[in-house]
């Protein structure tokens, strides 16, 4: 999509080198580099299929680099012990189905959506549930994510699996990002940080190819908390205010050397040429299925009139 | 389920890889088993080709790997990179060596960029015994003799006959087959 395009300013907030390694990442030996701006003038059809040639002349057709972070959840679960090519291919398959008849928007932890589910039990058969997602996770069709919120003084918490039939509607108030991955110290941070109005509309948003990054620095009750906070290497977090002898525990308790350990990173990530393998399955669908959706929303209110 | 890391993009190990990892004991725990995978990567881009023991090499083998194809992946203007290898190369002219010597050799290859021989077993018993592991592309002797196939072994010969009768009587069969079909016309 053309609003993919512009990726620095995009990628600078969490980390660097995203660019650079995604630009070198989508080479192969045998195969030429576009630098990723030029798809942008090569035309709204073409605007995110990147078409590499290879000696032969034959174009291979790979997807966009930030794929990976669009839809994490098609990148298979990384435990090698779990791994079965078939198994992957027809759940990728579940999954585009699934995604052709419901709109699973793209979202990061941080971002404020408006989920709708089926429900016998509620008065009008639907229960909807406004919140922050903290975490998200899982891979295939059991992907997750977790929405808080703070309703009448209770803080709230639903894990809804993405690829659930029972799911009417996912709706993204307000797409963002925050400094870390995971929100989860929201749970001991003051209530207002995790409240939402329910009647929240979903907002417009300025500039459709960058994901803003809310740099907000969350206040923390004071303890008991139910993790060890400081121990966590947290962005997002004010400053935690603890005497010295935690923070001096947990230098102790720490594990610098994973930082190095190689094997350690490969064993929880998938190789760069399978993900590009992965994506440029699924691209072209996806891509169909948004085309699709513009469209009849474009229609929608002038067919109206 | 876990959902694969985002942050690094790594390239596909072209050597087997297990799924868990060795625990070698030491004092150091964990910290102590990378200082000695560390001193053995180093040693192995040092000289090339080293002698050990076959746990250790096969470890080792794999953290080679991985090094060298993040050096090839990503260069030395690359941050997370080059602080491996300023981390897992003790010598620091080695990372030069790595940058500037074993990238260029090795930016091309399909294959992997170490190879690991089985070595001796200096005592009895089951262990696992040596191993040599060594770059590719070194410029020592080769430790196993090219594969070589010669035309005047025996086996090459019974098979070269083999060929040759099969094809004579498939030629055969064809012609019978083409014989009615030309009789007819």
């Amino acid at each position: 999509m053309l609003r993919r395009v512009v990726l620095q300013t995009f990628r600078q907030g969490l980390a660097q080198s995203f660019f650079k390694r995604n630009a070198a990442s989508l080479s192969e030996s045998a195969v030429t580099q576009h630098p990723i701006e030029t798809s942008e003038e090569a035309g709204a059809k073409s605007g995110s299929k990147q078409k590499n040639g290879d000696e032969s002349g034959n174009t291979v057709v790979v997807a966009p680099p930030e794929f990976r972070f669009m839809y994490p959840e098609f990148l298979p679960d990384p435990t090698m012990e779990r791994r079965n090519k078939l198994k992957e291919k027809l759940e990728r398959m579940d999954m585009l189905q699934r995604r052709s008849i419901i709109e699973i928007p793209e979202f990061y932890t941080g971002s404020i959506m408006a989920v709708t589910v089926a429900d016998s039990n509620s008065p009008n058969k639907f229960a909807c549930f406004v919140g922050i997602c903290i975490q998200r996770g899982g891979s295939g069709l059991q992907a997750w994510f977790i929405l808080r919120n703070v309703v009448d003084r209770q803080g709230v918490e639903i894990l809804y699996e993405m690829y659930c039939p029972l799911i009417q509607k996912i709706e993204v108030l307000r797409l963002e990002r925050r400094l870390d991955e995971s929100l989860l110290y929201l749970r001991d941070a003051l209530p207002e940080y995790s409240t939402f109005p329910f009647e929240m509309e979903a907002e417009r948003r300025l500039n459709n190819s960058v994901v803003p990054i809310n740099p907000i620095k969350v206040k923390l009750r004071p303890r008991p908390w139910l993790e060890r906070w400081e121990r966590q290497n947290l962005q997002g977090v004010e400053d935690l205010n603890l005497p010295q002898r935690y923070y001096d525990r947990a230098k102790e308790v720490a594990k610098p050397w994973e930082k190095y350990d190689l094997m350690l990173q490969y064993r929880k990530t998938i190789p760069a040429e399978e993900q590009e393998k992965i994506y440029a399955e699924v691209h072209s669908q996806l891509q169909q299925q948004d085309l699709k959706r513009k469209i009849k929303r474009r229609r929608g209110p002038s067919s109206e009139q | 389920m876990n959902q694969a890391d985002l942050s690094k993009l790594v390239s596909a190990l072209r050597i087997a890889v297990k799924p868990k990892p060795r625990l070698f004991a030491s004092p150091e725990g964990p910290a102590g088993r990378l200082r000695k995978l560390k001193a053995t990567v180093t040693a192995l881009v040092k000289y090339e080709r080293i002698e050990l023991n076959y746990p250790r090499a096969e470890e080792a083998q794999s953290y080679a790997e991985r090094l060298i194809s993040d050096a090839i992946r990503n260069g030395d203007c690359h941050k997370h990179t080059m602080e491996m290898a300023d981390y897992w190369l003790d010598e620091k002219q080695l990372i030069h060596k790595l940058f500037k010597v074993l990238v260029p050799r090795y930016k091309e290859y399909n294959s992997s960029y170490t190879k690991l021989v089985l070595g001796p077993k200096t005592y009895p018993g089951y262990y696992a015994g040596t191993a040599i592991l060594e770059l590719k592309g070194n410029p020592f002797p080769a430790l196993q003799p090219a594969t070589q196939n010669y035309h005047y072994w025996l086996h090459n010969v019974l098979l070269g006959e083999a060929k040759r009768e099969f094809r004579v009587a498939k030629a055969e069969t064809n012609a019978n087959l083409s014989e009615p079909v030309a009789s007819k016309n």
